[in-house]
């Protein structure tokens, strides 16, 4: 155990200097262009002003409020302190509105949506993927390329047409918003039930994608273990084929759980972008707003939210993984 | 002479390939093996020889293929059984099979133990948990291998100790006949001569009844095998007691064979190295006549006519049709 | 060189993918030049349903939408060429440099990919895009580069780790080649086939990328990208006016590409990987 810990403290020190270099990004990346974005934002929405007064005032304010007429170097300084804080900043689309206000409110939804669909789908793309590798013949010849196929459609092109097939043409299912438009948040059944209903499409949506993309990889390296010496050795040993699948399916979905780590940005971003389709009061629709309004603090306040959402799970999964194989501690421990 | 306990006759088997092509990788092997003896089979890397040690077990999946002949253990030709029968009666319990690479052939994510297990509840559905645990922990005692190797998972143990561990556990039903594919040659030499012994001992306390033992090192099986077949592109070219064909090989490939080793061993140090001209043929195609023509200095049009028959030469078989006896190698090089 | 084709050719996964490449850039590349019209003019009246002479009808704008579809995959796949050929240079120098000279350089490399690994791409994208005013196709195609050669660095690493003690590496070394020699002649080539299915999954990968900042509305200005054309069909609410056309053709095309490109490199992996034939 005390290995373990040595483990866990590594871990937490690298996601913790990654996380440092995220937040340095998010602040430095976009005030490496030419002209700071806040002076481009400001001209962009003071164009319909005719007031110089009043443009010059607005200006100043923001300058202000970022302490633009201090050092870049002391200005960082300024954001890390209030990230810290809990502090983003007032939106500028939804004024006087905080940001950490608008994240705090929209977070749930995502987490709601994202993390049963993520786990669930990975769980059953292991299964096929699994199935599709043991069974061969016909059977992967179909499933294979179906996956494959499914996994090379961007999240957002399946949710369009499932919002249309679905949601349009069949109504079965509402076509947008968290729930009804006429309810308000309460713990009432009616509720409950309006929220699962709008839940369903995008859910089902980032599920098959993530099925695809987990199946895929599973069938690879199912097909890995599958041609290893000790299950050759198992089956010369009289061991029934039942058993050593068991086997081959404990050992190819080990790394798959380092797979999920690996992909959980690219799963997480792609989901993102389904909410905007369904118009889901998630972290994904408020950024897509953002961005359509130019409101700097709200982006900003987003891609840390996502940086942050995307560490956490990598590192929650790599804590996991390294109780779970016991090959872990003769290889992970010096990596990385 | 004691009873023979294992015979193969006229063995064909094939590989395909990927690309649908059949690799004739074992082609027309016979031979028998006695109570008490160990065989040794050499040849160069590519002969055929690991794959004879896997078709002897009887037990084929893709991509290796059953073509023809019989492997009769104990009276009972394997081959006639159905799948099951030879997985529930066969494997492991008559015959049994030491891989090629024993560092991989554990399941990294299985205690060694559990494997035991696994492997007593297919054989023995009578036995207890508990029972299992002590018949596992007695044959390791008997064997002078640590028991607390049970507990381990394979990466914990070193290299010499899993191969210990494969032996033990291989063994674990007392088979009849034991296969080794190359057990020594991933092994340190100090760790090779423990591995050798344990081998030697199990035969000598009874809990197997004989053995097949592969290898590329020829020195190695002197002090291993009483008898020796060498083999080359998948047929045995010659057999005979293990000293006799070392230093007095008849088959002009066997002849050649001794002549390309070198090896810090007394009695074979004097002669000098040379290689073998020319490239083992292509298994791939069908061939007619015998497999080392082409590299023979000997060869005549004969030798390309027909299958070439094994014959009998004293208390030897060799399958070449010219009476060659063995000659220093200068005088060899002379004839060139 | 001609031995490897050969061998590829009997892999139906790669066949079938390079078939389906084909089609595509057949299809884009050759209309066009059929039918000269300008893709961006508004020639019908919005959301017209597909007819004989528009075959995917119009667009919200009332623009030919299969025309559009045409020069929208073009913008596309430059993109993602564009994209995995940045990502395949920057990924390769720096794989073979922490790979080969080891130490310290190594170290430092390999922290920065594995972190650029983890810090979500799709963040940087946007943060990146959000600050440059007027995006040209190829500058997104850099920016998109800019963020995912961290992959194939991470696989070329490891290839040359695994290369460098080889005895034939070490024999070159002794033979007092230089280093570039080395790396040209004694582990490029080993490493050659890795990279090039590295570079195909990074096509794809650049594909979706611009797909998905385009939906942001932060793709290439002035131009028609597969990604825009969702972006648009999203925005002008086509699902809502029964616009199947605006979306499920461009979302197949996606695919699509995506599919041939994936399928491909599935294929050269079950032959250069031998670990994972069936």
């Amino acid at each position: 155990m005390n290995s373990y810990l040595k483990y866990f403290l590594k871990k937490f020190g690298w996601y913790l200097l990654t996380l440092v270099v995220a937040i340095t990004l998010n602040f430095f990346l976009p005030r490496m262009i030419k002209g700071n974005p806040v002076s481009v934002i400001v001209s962009a929405m003071s164009q319909g002003m005719s007031d110089v007064n009043a443009q010059k005032k607005l200006y100043e304010s923001y300058m202000h409020q970022f302490g633009l007429d201090k050092p870049l170097f002391q200005q960082y300084l300024i954001y890390f302190q209030n990230i810290l804080h809990g502090d983003f900043g007032v939106s500028f689309g939804n004024y006087p509105r905080r940001v950490s206000n608008i994240l705090a409110s929209a977070i749930p939804w995502t987490l709601g949506l994202q993390i049963p669909a993520i786990l669930i789908g990975w769980l059953l793309g292991n299964l096929l993927g699994a199935f599709t590798a043991y069974k061969k013949g016909v059977f992967d010849k179909i499933i294979f390329p179906a996956a494959l196929f499914v996994n090379s459609m961007p999240f957002f092109a399946l949710s369009i047409i499932m919002l249309y097939v679905f949601g349009l043409h069949l109504k079965w299912f509402p076509i947008g918003g968290g729930y009804g438009y006429q309810m308000i948040p309460n713990l009432s059944l009616s509720f409950i039930g309006s929220v699962l209903q709008h839940h369903f499409l995008p859910f089902i949506s980032i599920v098959l994608v993530a099925i695809g993309g987990q199946a895929i990889g599973m069938r690879s390296m199912s097909i890995y273990e599958l041609n290893s010496d000790y299950v050759l050795y198992a089956k010369l040993m009289g061991i029934r084929d039942s058993r050593v699948v068991r086997y081959v399916f404990r050992n190819a979905v080990l790394p798959q759980v380092t797979g999920l780590a690996l992909s959980i940005g690219t799963m997480i971003s792609g989901a993102l972008i389904t909410e905007i389709v369904f118009n889901y009061p998630g972290i994904g629709t408020w950024l897509f707003t953002a961005i359509r309004t130019l409101d700097f603090p709200l982006i900003s306040g987003c891609t840390l939210m996502i940086t942050l959402a995307v560490l956490a799970a990598n590192f929650t999964i790599e804590i996991i993984y390294g109780l779970i194989d016991p090959r872990v501690k003769a290889t992970q421990m010096e990596g990385q | 002479m004691g009873q023979t306990i294992l015979t193969v006759s006229e063995l064909k088997t094939f590989y395909r390939t990927r690309l649908k092509e059949n690799v004739h990788a074992v082609d027309g092997v016979s031979f028998t093996l006695e109570e008490g003896k160990i065989l040794g089979i050499a040849g160069e890397s590519g002969c055929g020889k690991s794959t004879l040690a896997l078709s002897v077990m009887g037990f084929y999946f893709p991509p290796l293929n059953f073509k023809s002949g019989s492997i009769v253990i104990d009276g009972i030709d394997i081959m006639k059984l159905s799948r099951e029968d030879l997985r529930t009666k066969v494997l492991g319990e008559e015959i049994a099979y030491i891989p090629q690479s024993a560092m991989n052939a554990l399941n990294p994510t299985k205690r060694v133990g559990k494997f035991i297990e696994d492997i007593l509840r297919e054989h023995r559905p009578g036995l207890s948990q508990e029972q299992m645990q002590r018949l596992a922990a007695e044959r390791f005692e008997i064997l002078n291998l640590p028991t607390r190797a049970l507990t381990a998972y394979p990466n914990e143990l070193s290299g010499g100790m899993k191969q210990r561990v494969v032996i033990a556990t291989s063994t674990i039903l007392n088979p009849k006949v034991l296969i080794a594919d190359e057990p020594t040659s991933a092994l340190d030499v100090s760790s090779q001569k423990i591995a050798i012994k344990l081998l030697k001992s199990l035969l000598a306390k009874g809990f197997v009844k004989s053995m097949l033992f592969i290898t590329h090192e020829l020195p190695l099986l002197k002090h291993v095998a009483d008898d020796v077949m060498i083999m080359y592109a998948g047929q045995i070219v010659e057999r005979g007691r293990i000293d006799e064909v070392i230093f007095k090989p008849m088959h002009p490939y066997a002849q050649a064979l001794m002549g390309s080793i070198i090896v810090p061993e007394s009695d074979i140090r004097g002669h000098r190295l040379s290689s073998i001209p020319g490239a083992p043929p292509n298994l791939k195609n069908e061939m007619k006549g015998c497999r080392f023509a082409d590299r023979c200095i000997h060869t005549v049009d004969e030798c390309r006519k027909e299958e070439i028959p094994e014959r009998a030469r004293g208390e030897r078989t060799i399958r070449c049709l010219f009476d060659f006896d063995y000659q220093s190698e200068e005088t060899a090089h002379e004839r060139r | 060189m001609i031995g490897t084709l050969r061998i590829l050719i009997r892999s139906p996964k790669f066949i079938i993918g390079l078939a389906i490449l084909a089609v595509v850039l057949g299809t884009v590349f050759v209309y066009p030049m059929v039918n000269t019209a300008d893709p961006v003019e508004m020639v019908a009246s919005g959301f017209d349903p597909p007819s004989a002479q528009y075959i995917l009808g119009a667009d919200n704008f009332g623009r030919d939408t299969f025309l559009e579809l045409m020069y929208g995959t073009r913008t596309s796949l430059y993109v993602g060429l564009i994209a995995g050929v940045f990502a395949t240079v920057v990924g390769l120098v720096l794989g073979l440099a922490a790979g080969y000279i080891g130490g310290l350089a190594d170290n430092v490399i390999t922290l920065i990919t594995n972190m650029f690994i983890v810090i979500p791409s799709f963040v940087i994208l946007i943060l990146v895009s959000v600050s440059i005013n007027s995006r040209s196709s190829t500058v997104t195609a850099l920016i998109i580069g800019l963020t995912s050669w961290p992959w194939t660095a991470r696989a070329v690493r490891a290839q040359t780790t695994s290369l460098r003690n080889r005895d034939h590496v070490n024999i070159a070394k002794i033979s007092g080649y230089s280093t570039t020699k080395i790396i040209l002649f004694e582990i490029l080539p080993y490493i050659a086939s890795y990279v090039v299915m590295a570079f195909i999954l990074q096509i794809a990968s650049g594909i979706l990328s611009e797909a998905a900042i385009s939906m942001l509305g932060l793709g290439p200005y002035n131009t028609v990208s597969l990604g825009i054309m969702m972006n648009w069909a999203l925005m002008f609410e086509a699902p809502a006016a029964g616009a199947w056309w605006a979306f499920v053709p461009t979302s197949l095309m996606i695919a699509a590409i995506s599919f041939s490109l994936f399928m491909m490199n599935t294929g050269m992996d079950e032959i250069f990987n031998p670990k994972i034939r069936n």
